[in-house]
């Protein structure tokens, strides 16, 4: 068995070579984030959960965590609750904190360096959004801590079978199996995993645990692993393809000249006006910037975050309110995703990991109104060349 | 330090302009940041104290007077209340500037109308002192002010100073029920006073700020005057926070007013979706 | 799923008569729009009737779990547009609508309530069909429910149903365990449930009774409440949402079904009912004159706490 040579792009890498590495990390300091199955029912929350009565069924939630142990570490198909979102722009955090002495003030920045850390197992759904939100993040002004997360990180991607019936990665250019936005990809194979290093970062892993890699057979993976993984990756393209195709180009200029359009001006109709769906997505990230005051004097000052669907999102102190129903906030929230942000950014800022879909018991289906949207745009297209 | 985190200004003058609206002057902390530091007519900042928040508003002092940045601002919520509070030697948070600017130097040789209901003009005032500072540079400048009522009338002095210039053209009006007995000015909405001064539009640029309505009701008696679409210059006051174009707030259609704005021509608010 | 016996799936009657009244009502004019359940692509949702050929839309069955009376919420300006509202209640939803009448939110003649006799419901809606109720599936609430054939209707559909399974724990047995806990266990039980609030507000949002104008959480002056999604403000927001609803809950579990995190919201608000149950001897019903003890006034209240 030969190290891995990471000049090179495809390695291998068994499972329990995996955790081997999760644990070298874990003992070196390193901060590992990946997907941990949380068993509810050993959990203060048992209590609340008739599952954990129910013979048979064991109750998990899927969360990115930060792991305390490689065995933790969950590699199955299971969508995390959250996006990866959270430990790049998180629920809330200090943009700096002050301190006042009489009529003088003390402002305390905070650090916009961050020590590296690893994701393992990332859903590629999750690491493309990082990629898509750069765009804004950097847009003339580079926000320094996001960037400094991104910088600090290394993110592995896990290929992703496809989850459920509400995963449209296809349709909004991206894929089960990208590794945009991180720096490697695996895809589970007989006996292990094949590991693609895509960039510096990634390469700079496997280098610094050559001896957990075998080099591939044949570049590219032409090997027996290389054409089960490509089968496996190409079947679970197909599958998130079947949930929903879509022009997204065509969507984008539909959206864009027709504003008023009923289908988009009536949308927000069973649409509750909660944040959820933007809590849960990998791409939403406006924030709110809040000061919180600890004790007197001092406080800090954060960003937390915040969502287009609430009314106060745009309401001035005045009470004049731009966009004061749900309606054209529900607009706002698919022009911006649809139109706006791949006219002004050149991507889509959607993934398509259906989080959205999913957490909506109003039923707002993203699906069912991309196709909507995507059968105008076509109609258009047919009936004016 | 990073692009959210503000720097200390000094508050160095305060003057109550109406009983609910004033103006401060800051002068930034650090020497070579405040000797450094340059804007353009229309640009805005984030203004904060620290425990209530931070808030949006213009730069209302011009960009050729240096060493300070003036700001006005009405107390309605939450920042601009606790704004209301601060005194000459307490200190501010102050991010900017940021935001595009009115394109002053294409305006060279043309006539100016300025137009401007109740706090809207402070941004316009930033750009009248800018104007008046180059005088030589531009045809005839014309003022139209409006205000509910006498007391409601801001920068008051510079009303009267801008009156008392031969070279400057104005006219104030309050709303009517807003007189005093001793009202010299006009009584009449913004719009209709708009009508009657008649500014000619040939070789003019017009700057239009206020309330919404104001600006909804001017717009279309420009156009009778003759003032083409991209001759009208107006500020949007959408409601912001970062001010970098990161948040969201401001996204209104294809824009962010606070990186593609504030300063928009009537013919790109044509373009946009009625969310301001 | 394909195995499912058809047959023991509680398909409610009367769903033609649904149907058949909607669109005489649109018809007639007497209202603009039917607020009821459609089966879509990933189960039963909402569904906003305006034209009566789309009546046959309308279905009723175990997953029709939505307390549709949040759309009578007077802050839904869109929904109010579309016109007079006729909506399909269960006996839970019409507790919602009294308490509105209740807090005087809606005059009895804004909306035509068209009620459907209920057997219990599914604890979910997004489901191919309607499965048979079990004490697995069945949401918990439903069991022991004192109204399931409403009366503050204007129609009342269907036939007599079935009591709900009782579930494989009540929600009584649940906050029984949970306050048999020592203080820091429920403190840490808490603690964590409130860690995972996000601050979407989905709970105050789909509650058909959160009709503040302007919620405590956005006033600014004072801040009651701080924005950020740390410990300290989800713990306020929490308690406070849950205190806002004691007497006025009417345990739709809307709050606890929308919530993305999944905290356990039924628990503390059936822990406040039994609260006002104790104290005031008070029952959140669909009798819009039975006062509820926040707009109450006695003279023999329980005082004590003010010391």
């Amino acid at each position: 068995m030969t190290s891995a040579d990471p000049t090179r792009g495809t390695y291998f890498i068994t499972e329990d070579d995996l955790r081997a590495l999760t644990g070298e990390l874990l003992g070196a300091g390193t901060e590992v984030i990946a997907p941990v199955a949380l068993d509810v029912c050993a959990s203060p929350s048992a209590i609340a959960s008739s599952a954990c009565l129910r013979p048979g069924v064991k109750p998990i939630d899927i969360e990115y965590r930060a792991l305390e142990s490689a065995a933790q570490l969950n590699l199955g198909s299971g969508l995390p609750v959250l996006s990866l979102k959270q430990y790049f722009l998180p629920e809330y955090e200090a943009l700096c904190c002050w301190r006042q002495h009489g009529t003088e003030i003390e402002i305390e920045a905070v650090p916009t360096e961050f020590a590296p850390r690893v994701v393992l197992a990332a859903k590629p759904c999750d690491s493309a959004a990082l990629a898509v939100v750069d765009k804004v993040m950097n847009w003339d002004y580079a926000d320094e801590l996001w960037n400094g997360r991104r910088e600090a990180t290394t993110i592995v991607n896990l290929a992703c079978p496809v989850v459920d019936e509400s995963c449209f990665c296809t349709a909004v250019g991206t894929a089960p199996d990208d590794a945009k936005g991180a720096d490697a990809l695996l895809t589970p194979v007989e006996g292990g995993f094949l590991m693609e290093a895509t960039t510096d970062k990634g390469r700079a892993l496997v280098e610094a645990h050559a001896a957990r890699f075998t080099a591939e057979e044949g570049a590219g993976g032409a090997g027996a692993r290389g054409r089960q993984a490509a089968e496996e990756r190409a079947a679970a393209r197909a599958r998130a393809a079947a949930n929903l195709e879509i022009d997204a180009a065509s969507v984008r200029d539909w959206i864009d000249t027709h504003f008023e359009d009923p289908l988009l001006a009536a949308l927000g109709v069973r649409c509750n006006g909660c944040g959820a769906c933007s809590s849960v997505c990998p791409t939403c990230h406006c924030f709110d910037i809040v000061d919180e005051e600890e004790g007197i004097g001092k406080g800090t000052r954060r960003r937390c975050w915040d969502t287009c669907q609430a009314p106060t999102f745009t309401l001035h102190a005045s009470g004049h309110n731009p966009r004061d129903s749900q309606n054209p906030r529900y607009r706002q929230r698919i022009n911006h995703k649809f139109a706006i942000y791949p006219l002004k950014f050149g991507e889509v800022l959607c993934t398509g990991c259906g989080r959205c879909t999913r957490v909506c018991h109003a039923g707002q289906d993203l699906v069912e109104i991309l196709q909507a949207i995507d059968i105008a745009a076509r109609r258009r297209e047919a009936v004016s060349p | 330090m990073n692009i959210y985190q503000p720097q200390l200004a000094l508050v160095t003058a305060v003057t109550e302009e109406t009983p609910d609206t004033r103006t401060l002057r800051l002068e930034l902390k650090d020497e070579a940041l405040r000797n450094a530091f340059a804007f353009h007519a229309g640009q805005f900042g984030e203004y904060s104290v620290f425990g209530a928040g931070e808030s949006t508003f213009c730069i209302a002092s011009p960009p050729t007077r240096k060493g300070f940045i003036e700001c006005s601002f009405k107390a309605v919520g939450k920042v601009t209340s606790a704004l209301r509070e601060v005194n000459v030697g307490d200190t501010v948070g102050f991010r900017g500037p940021y935001g595009n600017w009115f394109p002053v130097d294409d305006w060279k040789g043309k006539d100016v109308v300025f137009i401007a209901g109740g706090i809207g003009l402070a941004p316009v005032r930033c750009v009248i002192w800018n104007v008046l500072d180059r005088r030589d540079e531009f045809g005839d400048v014309t003022i139209v002010y409006g205000a509910r009522s006498v007391v409601d009338l801001v920068y008051k002095r510079e009303l009267q100073e801008w009156a008392s210039r031969s070279d400057v053209r104005i006219v104030t009006t309050v709303d009517p029920g807003g007189q005093t007995d001793d009202w010299k000015g006009e009584v009449g909405y913004v719009t209709p006073v708009v009508e009657a001064t008649a500014p000619q539009a040939q070789n003019a640029v017009a700057v239009l700020c206020g309330p919404p309505i104001v600006v909804k009701l001017t717009l279309p008696v420009l156009e009778r005057l003759g003032f083409a679409d991209d001759a009208i210059f107006t500020t949007l006051e959408n409601r912001m926070k970062c001010g970098l174009g990161k948040c969201g707030r401001c996204n209104i259609g294809p824009v962010y007013v606070c990186k593609d704005g504030p300063v928009f021509t009537a013919a790109q608010l044509k373009e946009l979706p009625a969310e301001y | 799923m394909s195995d499912t016996v058809t047959t023991e799936v509680p398909v409610y009657a009367g769903v033609a008569e649904l149907r058949r009244i909607a669109r005489e009502l649109l018809d007639a004019g007497d209202v603009r729009v039917i607020i009821g359940w459609e089966h879509a692509r990933r189960g039963a949702r909402p569904v906003f009737i305006t034209d009566a050929a789309d009546a046959d839309r309308l279905i009723f069955d175990a997953r029709c779990v939505h307390n549709l009376v949040t759309y009578l919420n007077p802050r839904r300006d869109n929904v109010a547009e579309l016109g007079k509202i006729g909506l399909v209640v269960k006996g839970c939803d019409a507790k919602a609508v009294a308490g509105l009448l209740r807090e005087a939110q809606l005059t009895r003649d804004d909306v035509v309530l068209i009620g459907v006799r209920c057997g219990g419901v599914l604890e979910e809606a997004e489901l191919p069909r309607a499965a048979p109720l079990g004490p697995e599936n069945v949401a918990p609430r439903c069991f022991g429910c004192d109204n399931r054939e409403p009366e503050l209707v204007d129609h009342l559909l269907g036939e007599s149903q079935p009591e709900p399974p009782r579930p494989l724990t009540t929600i009584d047995e649940r906050v029984a365990a949970l306050d048999a806990q020592p203080l820091e266990k429920r403190w840490a039980f808490w603690t964590e449930q409130f860690g995972r609030c996000v601050r979407c507000y989905a709970c105050r949002q789909v509650c058909p009774l959160c009709v503040c104008e302007r919620c405590v959480a956005e006033k600014s002056r004072p801040q009651w409440i701080e924005a950020s999604p740390h410990p300290r403000g989800n713990l306020s927001w929490n308690i406070t949402r849950a205190l806002h609803l004691a007497g006025r809950c009417v345990d739709c579990g809307e709050c606890e079904r929308f919530c993305p995190v999944g905290i356990p919201l039924s628990l503390v608000n059936r822990k406040l009912q039994q609260i006002v149950a104790e104290r005031y001897d008070y029952a959140v019903s669909d009798d819009p004159e039975h006062a509820a003890p926040i707009g109450d006034y006695r003279l023999d209240d329980k005082q004590e706490f003010i010391k």
